[in-house]
C-alpha cells in the first residue's frame, strides 16, 4: 500500500501506445562497436589486439579500478580495429572503441556460476560474479551494480524499480511480462546479498499484464509487488522510496543511508544471469519508438550493434528524423542513427522533425513549481541562472534539482529550464573550483611574503644579537684591546713614515 | 516535448476573455464608454509597444502577439472612468507600457503591475478626470461626444459610491444615513467574480491570491465595523463596491509582478486586501486597489525569498 505520493510530477500520456508488448530477438549484427569509456569511471584498457579472435562473453578490456566493470565481446569474431568512434553522448564526441567483426558462429566462452542452487554461495562470490559480468544499472544511470551491493551493513528493504517512468519506453514492461521468473529469482539473489527482510517490486498501474505475470511467479512471502500511480518521475529512486516507504532521504544522502537498496528490474534479471550462470551482460532489451516509426517494439539486441540495426526492423517512414536516446524527457538528442547500442540505451526515439516552439519570456506563472517533484521554485532558479548569479541560485537549492524536465514540460513560455539549471550547476562548480584555486594561490603568496619577511626579520635579529655579543666580548677582552691598540699604533707609524718620506 | 495545456499567448488571451462578463455589466449600466476606452487602449498599446520594440531593435510581432500589452491596456481601460477624455487613456497606456514595462526590459522583467502604474500616474496627475464617473447609460454617439470632448460631461456624470460615501462621512454623516449600496457596482463586481472563477477553473490563475485578498479585506473591514458601525462601512459594501473583484482576480494576480510561491501568494494577497481597506478608510483616495497592489509589488522579492517551499530531503 502506498504511504504517500510526492507533490508535483506530470502525467504524460504515452505518445505511441502499442497493443501487445513483445520482445523480438534481433539477429546477430555483422559488426559491433564497444566503447571503452563507460558511463561512470575510467576508460578501460584493451586486453586484445587488432586481429585477435574473440569469443562471445570474452573480456576484451578492463581497468585496475575495482569500481569499474570489465567490457566483454558481445559476439564472436575478429577484432578489426581499436580506434576513435562517435559514441552515443550529447556532446557528439568521439571515444576509443573496440570493433569486432562477427564470424556468425556466436561461440561463447564457458563460464561457471553458482547454479540454480545459489543460496549456498557466499555474498562476496556473488558480488564478484556481478562485477565480472559487467553489470551496471540498466535503467539509464549506468551505475555499477556491484558498487551498490558491496559493504552493505543494515539494509531492511530492497526495492526493485519496475516503473518505466518515462512514457513511450516499454523495455522493462516487456521484460516483466516475458521474464517474470528470472526477475523473481534475481530478487531472491539480491535479498540474499543485501540481507534485507523484504523486497518490494514497484510497477506502474498502467502495466496490468506485467503485474499479473510477476504475481503468477512470485511465491516468496518476503517479496511483495506494489502498484504505483503512472506519473512521470515516480521512477526516480528517492521519490519511489518516499512513495513506497514514506522515508524522505535527506538532501545529499543516498538510499543506503536509510537502509534501502534500489535496483532496476532489468538489472535484477542481469544479476540473475550473472550469479546463476556467470553469464556476462552482452545484450539488452531496447525499445524503438517515435513518430517516425510505424510499429514501435522491443528488441533483444547485442551491445555494440548499431541503432540502425534495430530501427530498420521497425518500419521507419521515409521522412527526415530526429534521433533521441533514452526517454523523451531525460534522454539525449543524438546526431545520427549510426551509433552503438550501449548498456544504458533503453530506448531509441525516431521522431519526425517538428517545428520547435519559440521561447518566450518567463511570466512567473508558477506552473513549474507546481510540477516540480522536489518542490523547487524553477521560476526563481531561472531568474538567477539566466543572470549567472549561481550563488543566489544555490540559495534556492539549485543543487537539489534532479533535471527531470517536468518544469520544461509545463512551461507555457517553452523555456528549456532544465538546461539552464544544468548549465548553472556546472558554472557554479567551475566558479567554486576557480575560487578555491585562487584562494589557495593567494594563501600561498601571502605565506611566502610572510616567510620572506620573517626570514629577513630573524636574520636582522640574529645579526644584531651577534654584533652585540661581539662588542661585549671585545669590550671584555684585554688582549683584543691591546691588539687593536697595537694595530692602531702600527698604522700611525706607517702613516708618519710615509708622511716623512 | 511540451504539454499542450497552455502557452503564454493563450494565458493572456484567456484573461482578456474572462474580463467579458464584468465589462458586459459595465456596458449594461453605463453604455458605450467602456467599450470605446478599451478599443482606444488596445490601439495605443499596440502602437506604443511596436514603436518601443523597434527602438530596442527587438522583433515586434512575437511580443505583440503574446497579448500582454493588450491585457495591461484592457485592465487600465476598465479601471478608469468610462467618460474620461481620450487623452487620459492614451497617456495612461503609453505610460504603463513605456515606464511600467519596456524600460524594465519588457514582458517578465517589470517589478510593478504596468496597468496599476499607469492608473496611479493618471490619478495623481489628473484627479478631476479620474474621479468623474458616468452617471447613466450613454449610447454610442453620446459616448463619442463625451470622450472626444465634444460636449460637457457634467450633465452625464457623477461620483462613485465609494467617493460619495467618503465625502459624506467626512461631512459628519453616519453610515446608517447613507446609501451604501449600488446595484450597478454590485453587478459589475459579480461579473468580474465569475470571470475570475473561470480563470481558476481553467487553471490560468491559482486560488491563493484572490482568496487571500478577499480574506484580508473581510478581516480588516469586519474588525473596523465591529469597533464602530456608524463610521465604517459594512463588509458587503466593501466587497461589492469599487474595483474589489477586478483587483482580486485580475490585477493582484498578474503573475509577473506578484509573489510566486504558494505561501507567498497568500501573504501577498492578504496584505493587499488589508491595504485596500486601509487606503479606502483612512487614505486620501476613495479607492485603494492600485496603490495597495503597487506597494505590495515592492515587497515581492522579500516575500518570495522567505516563503520558499520545503525542498525534498531538506
Amino acid at each position: 500500500m502506498l504511504r504517500q505520493s510526492f507533490s508535483g510530477g506530470v502525467v504524460i500520456p504515452n505518445p505511441h501506445p502499442v497493443e501487445t508488448v513483445e520482445i523480438i530477438s534481433a539477429p546477430l549484427p555483422d559488426k559491433v562497436v564497444l566503447p571503452l569509456q563507460q558511463r561512470i569511471g575510467d576508460e578501460a584498457i584493451p586486453c586484445v589486439k587488432v586481429g585477435d579472435k574473440v569469443l562471445t562473453g570474452q573480456v576484451i578490456a578492463k581497468t585496475e579500478d575495482h569500481f569499474c566493470v570489465p567490457i566483454h565481446a558481445s559476439i564472436s569474431g575478429k577484432v578489426v580495429s581499436i580506434d576513435e568512434q562517435i559514441i552515443p553522448h550529447k556532446s557528439g564526441l568521439k571515444s576509443k572503441c573496440i570493433i569486432i567483426e562477427s564470424d556468425g558462429k556466436d561461440q561463447w566462452v564457458k563460464y561457471k556460476g553458482c547454479g540454480t542452487d545459489f543460496l549456498h554461495c557466499d555474498r562476496a562470490t556473488m558480488i564478484e560474479y556481478i562485477r565480472s559480468s559487467g553489470i551496471v544499472g540498466l535503467g539509464g544511470a549506468g551505475f555499477p551494480a556491484h558498487a551498490k551491493l558491496e559493504g552493505i551493513q543494515d539494509c531492511h528493504t530492497l526495492i526493485i524499480n519496475g516503473t518505466e517512468c518515462e512514457p513511450g519506453i516499454m523495455c522493462d514492461d516487456a521484460l516483466m511480462q516475458h521474464h517474470p521468473q528470472e526477475i523473481i529469482r534475481g530478487v531472491e539473489i539480491l535479498l540474499h546479498i543485501c540481507g534485507a527482510q523484504r523486497a518490494i517490486i514497484a510497477v506502474e498501474d498502467d502495466k496490468q499484464e506485467a503485474l499479473n505475470s510477476l504475481l503468477m511467479y512470485c511465491h516468496n512471502d518476503r517479496i511483495s509487488i506494489e502498484q504505483i500511480p503512472t506519473k512521470y518521475t515516480s521512477g526516480a529512486e528517492k521519490l519511489l522510496i518516499k512513495m513506497l516507504l514514506g522515508i524522505e532521504i535527506p538532501s545529499g544522502r543516498f538510499a543506503i543511508d536509510v537502509g534501502v537498496v534500489c535496483q532496476n528490474v532489468a538489472t535484477t534479471k542481469a544479476i540473475f544471469d550473472a550469479v546463476v550462470d556467470n553469464k556476462p551482460l552482452i545484450s539488452r532489451i531496447v525499445t524503438v519508438t517515435g513518430s517516425g516509426i510505424e510499429s514501435p517494439n522491443n528488441y533483444e539486441v547485442r551491445l555494440g550493434a548499431s541503432f540502425e540495426h534495430i530501427v530498420s526492423m521497425s518500419n521507419p517512414n521515409t521522412n527526415q528524423h530526429a534521433i533521441r536516446m533514452g526517454g523523451m524527457m531525460m534522454g539525449v538528442d543524438v546526431e545520427t542513427i549510426h551509433l552503438p547500442i550501449c548498456k544504458i540505451t533503453n530506448c531509441i526515439f525516431v521522431n519526425n522533425i517538428e517545428v520547435k516552439f519559440s521561447t518566450q519570456e518567463c511570466i512567473r506563472c508558477g506552473q513549474c513549481n507546481q510540477a516540480c517533484p522536489v518542490d523547487l521554485l524553477p521560476q526563481q532558479l531561472y531568474w538567477h541562472a539566466k543572470s549567472g548569479n549561481t550563488d543566489k541560485a544555490m540559495d534556492y537549492n539549485l543543487a537539489d534539482c534532479i533535471e527531470c524536465r517536468c518544469c520544461d514540460y509545463v512551461c507555457p513560455s517553452h523555456i528549456p529550464l532544465a538546461e539552464y539549471f544544468s548549465f548553472a550547476k556546472a558554472l557554479h562548480r567551475k566558479t567554486t573550483e576557480d575560487q578555491y584555486r585562487t584562494d589557495i594561490a593567494r594563501e600561498r603568496f601571502e605565506f611566502r611574503e610572510y616567510r620572506l619577511d620573517r626570514n629577513k626579520r630573524e636574520r636582522a635579529e640574529m645579526m644584531a644579537a651577534k654584533k652585540k655579543e661581539l662588542k661585549k666580548k671585545m669590550a671584555n677582552d684585554k688582549t683584543q684591546k691591546d691588539k687593536i691598540a697595537a694595530a692602531m699604533a702600527r698604522i700611525k707609524k706607517t702613516k708618519k713614515a710615509s708622511d716623512d718620506a | 516535448m511540451h504539454s499542450n495545456a497552455h502557452n503564454t499567448n493563450q494565458i493572456m488571451r484567456q484573461v482578456v476573455y474572462a474580463l467579458a462578463l464584468g465589462v458586459g455589466a459595465a456596458y449594461y449600466f453605463f453604455g458605450w464608454g467602456i467599450i470605446l476606452q478599451i478599443a482606444l487602449a488596445m490601439v495605443t498599446a499596440i502602437v506604443v509597444e511596436s514603436v518601443f520594440l523597434s527602438l530596442r531593435k527587438l522583433p515586434v510581432k512575437p511580443a505583440i502577439s503574446d497579448g500582454s500589452a493588450i491585457l495591461s491596456a484592457t485592465l487600465l481601460a476598465i479601471s478608469i472612468p468610462s467618460i474620461a477624455p481620450w487623452w487620459i487613456v492614451v497617456l495612461g497606456v503609453a505610460f504603463a507600457i513605456i515606464f511600467g514595462k519596456q524600460l524594465y526590459g519588457g514582458l517578465g522583467n517589470n517589478p510593478f503591475n504596468p496597468a496599476m502604474l499607469g492608473y496611479a500616474f493618471l490619478l495623481i496627475s489628473y484627479p478631476l478626470q479620474m474621479t468623474t464617473w458616468a452617471g447613466e447609460f450613454l449610447n454610442l454617439s453620446q459616448a463619442i461626444d463625451v470622450i472626444f470632448n465634444l460636449t460637457s460631461v457634467d450633465a452625464l456624470s457623477g461620483a462613485t459610491q465609494l467617493d460619495e460615501v467618503k465625502t459624506q462621512l467626512a461631512l459628519g454623516k453616519i453610515v446608517s444615513e447613507l446609501d451604501v449600496h449600488s446595484i450597478s457596482q454590485a453587478w459589475i463586481n459579480v461579473g468580474f467574480l465569475l470571470g475570475g472563477l473561470y480563470l481558476i477553473v481553467r487553471k490560468i490563475i491559482t486560488w491563493h491570491i484572490p482568496v487571500a485578498f478577499i480574506a484580508g479585506m473581510v478581516f480588516i473591514s469586519s474588525m473596523l465595523y465591529f469597533i464602530n458601525d456608524q463610521i465604517y462601512l459594512p463588509i458587503q459594501s466593501h466587497l461589492m463596491l469599487g474595483a474589489t473583484m477586478l483587483g482580486a482576480f485580475f490585477i493582484a494576480t498578474d503573475p509577473v509582478s506578484a509573489s510566486t510561491t504558494p505561501k507567498g501568494r497568500l501573504i501577498y494577497g492578504f496584505l493587499i486586501g488589508v491595504l485596500v481597506i486601509v487606503i479606502r478608510v483612512f487614505g486620501g483616495y476613495p479607492e485603494g486597489v492600485a496603490f495597495a497592489v503597487l506597494l505590495m509589488n515592492i515587497t515581492v522579492p522579500l516575500i518570495d525569498y522567505y516563503t520558499q517551499p520545503k525542498v525534498f530531503g531538506k
